[in-house]
């Protein structure tokens, strides 16, 4: 394809390989510090789903406008919600829903084969390595998407993808067993990664590569996955960032580069975060521009 | 109207809240949150306090540094894009404090039993995962109506005291919130005392003409307090954001620094001084 993106940085692949995959029915759940899947939304109001809603769980708000992703002035999204609901009320009430089709990204710190994650704790529960921040609603929803769970990582390694034993904590119910949940969602159905683009097979419910991303190739992807990835036989190339995508997310959705904080790691994501900061902070209209 | 529930924080948190109380604070993650009252809190030297909190953050990490919790129970503790949350982490991870393990609806479905007043509620999430091996006070039963659905029964969480921030209130307790409610509303028609803490007081006339009233209602409120800025370093939207700086600082210094300098028996005003005074205000509000 000619209006292939030439360059293009791996937090953008991953963005705009996020913003495909929503429907213009969808609700979008903007879970709490994920910048990366923000933009995803707000990339996919731009192009492909434009009557998609967002409900953003910072407000258990309902909002259609799409506006900038910001880092300080989050709340300021929420202004114009058409609706607010209290926690109980999301949480219980909506969005286990039948009705609606609802999209949400989870990033897991472990992931098995059968698409079962961990954000609990690394090492023993009783005595963690790593105590976690917590699993907040995956316990509670994800077994239940009617569209089925969602998943993405920018660092897919080992520490990342486990087998099954290696999981410390079973904090969000994939194809347990290579099963269908009882709560009757349709389990997990893609992992966003660094390298590839991997879905979960049919019969096996199993982890597999659907694509492989531009200049990587099937033995990093082996390599960098704990349990033994399928990979299928016509295996296709990722389509890459079109230029009309990354200059949207960019110039448009998130000039400020709030994203990049989920890809970024020590020095370089400080410097960042304080470049965010200071911009934001010296605007005069504290309300993140209305993208039309 | 009944009689005024107002009165200084200090004298609030001394004579409503006890050592080993179930509290719970509002807000959501940097949103929002008492955090002057956690302070207080911190030095009035409160012990062996459970917390429950929705999503939680710098009230949690805070209140563990400065010793007064010895059980958490939260769905997310987080710093969020500022990383994890020190003491939290620390004290989990050492065993200094206990968990129980929570999702949303675990926390969302405990205060809706204990509003009910019935020992549990059921919840056909967290079937799959390994919640019940780390929750002796969990149960999976099958419907008792016979439809054969399996299901999860939570316990009811009866808190002891709410501490909730928000923007307007008027003497006797209703209270309005401008942005997101969160579970404020439900933590505070389940607590048996709730602290209300305000930016503004306000007349009841006021609480009618605003949009959304009162969502804590003055039958659910023990006490009224006046702290303009008393959520900082969070937000409380749509008059202030969270205040970035200081949580940076926050996340590179020793906590007992932090107390020493920021929580050490200062007035509000002096405390508002020391986080930047003026400057800090401007730069923060909206």
């Amino acid at each position: 394809m000619s209006n292939n993106a030439k360059d293009y940085t791996i937090d953008e692949l991953l963005t705009v390989l996020m913003a495909r995959e929503v429907k213009n029915t969808d609700v979008m759940i903007v879970g709490v510090a994920t910048p990366m899947v923000w933009a995803a939304f707000t990339l996919a109001k731009l192009t492909n789903a434009p009557d998609a809603i967002y409900h953003y769980i910072m407000g258990n708000s309902f909002v259609y406008e799409p506006r900038q992703v910001t880092l300080l002035y989050l709340e300021m999204n929420l202004y114009r919600a058409y609706k607010w609901q209290n926690s109980g009320e999301c949480t219980l009430e909506c969005l286990p829903s039948d009705t609606l089709t609802t999209i949400e990204f989870f990033r897991p710190a472990q992931i098995d084969q059968y698409g079962n994650t961990n954000n609990v704790c690394i090492g023993n529960y009783d005595k963690p390595k790593v105590r976690l921040p917590g699993c907040a609603g995956i316990a509670d929803f994800s077994m239940f998407y009617k569209r089925g769970q969602f998943f993405y990582t920018p660092r897919h390694d080992t520490r990342t993808f486990v087998p099954s034993d290696d999981l410390f904590f079973i904090s969000g119910v994939g194809f347990q067993n290579g099963c269908k949940s009882e709560c009757g969602g349709s389990g997990p159905q893609c992992m966003i990664t660094n390298l590839a683009y991997l879905t979960f097979n049919n019969d096996q419910r199993r982890m597999q590569i659907g694509t492989i991303h531009p200049g990587v190739n099937v033995e990093e992807v082996q390599n960098s996955t704990g349990f033994e990835v399928i990979i299928p036989k016509d295996l296709k190339e990722t389509n890459p960032p079109t230029t009309e995508e990354i200059k949207l997310l960019r110039e448009r959705v998130d000039p400020l580069n709030v994203r990049k904080l989920e890809v970024l790691a020590g020095k370089e994501r400080d410097e960042l975060l304080n470049v965010i900061i200071e911009k934001e902070l010296n605007k005069q209209n504290k309300f993140p521009q209305v993208l039309k | 109207m009944p009689s005024s529930k107002v009165m200084s924080l200090k004298e609030a948190l001394s004579t409503l809240v006890e050592n080993g109380d179930l509290i719970g604070t509002g807000g959501l993650s940097f949103w929002r949150k008492p955090i002057i009252a956690c302070r207080e809190l911190v030095n009035q030297g409160k012990k062996d306090l459970t917390i429950c909190t929705f999503v939680g953050g710098l009230d949690v990490d805070i209140l563990i540094g400065g010793g007064c919790i010895s059980k958490v129970k939260s769905s997310f503790v987080g710093m969020e894009v500022f990383g994890m949350a020190p003491n939290y982490r620390r004290a989990v991870e050492s065993g200094e404090v206990l968990l129980s393990e929570e999702s949303e609806a675990s926390i969302a479905l405990g205060l809706k039993a204990s509003y009910l007043n019935v020992p549990f509620m059921p919840l056909k999430g967290i079937i799959g995962t390994d919640f019940p091996k780390v929750r002796a006070d969990i149960k999976q039963f099958e419907d008792p109506l016979g439809t054969g659905v399996h299901l999860m029964a939570f316990p009811k969480i009866d808190l002891d005291v709410a501490l909730i921030h928000v923007n307007y209130c008027d003497e006797y307790g209703n209270a309005n919130i401008e942005g997101a409610v969160w579970m404020d509303d439900d933590l505070a028609k389940t607590a048996k005392k709730t602290i209300v803490i305000c930016e503004k007081i306000v007349e009841t006339e006021d609480i009618i003409h605003l949009p959304r009233r009162a969502q804590i209602p003055m039958q659910s409120v023990a006490a009224v307090v006046k702290a303009p800025f008393g959520a900082h370093p969070t937000s409380c939207f749509p008059l202030y954001t969270f205040d970035p700086y200081h949580i940076q600082m926050y996340m590179k210094m020793e906590f007992t620094e932090y107390k020493e300098k920021f929580i050490s028996n200062l007035t509000h005003a002096e405390y508002l001084e020391r986080v930047g005074g003026a400057k800090t205000i401007l730069n923060i509000i909206l």
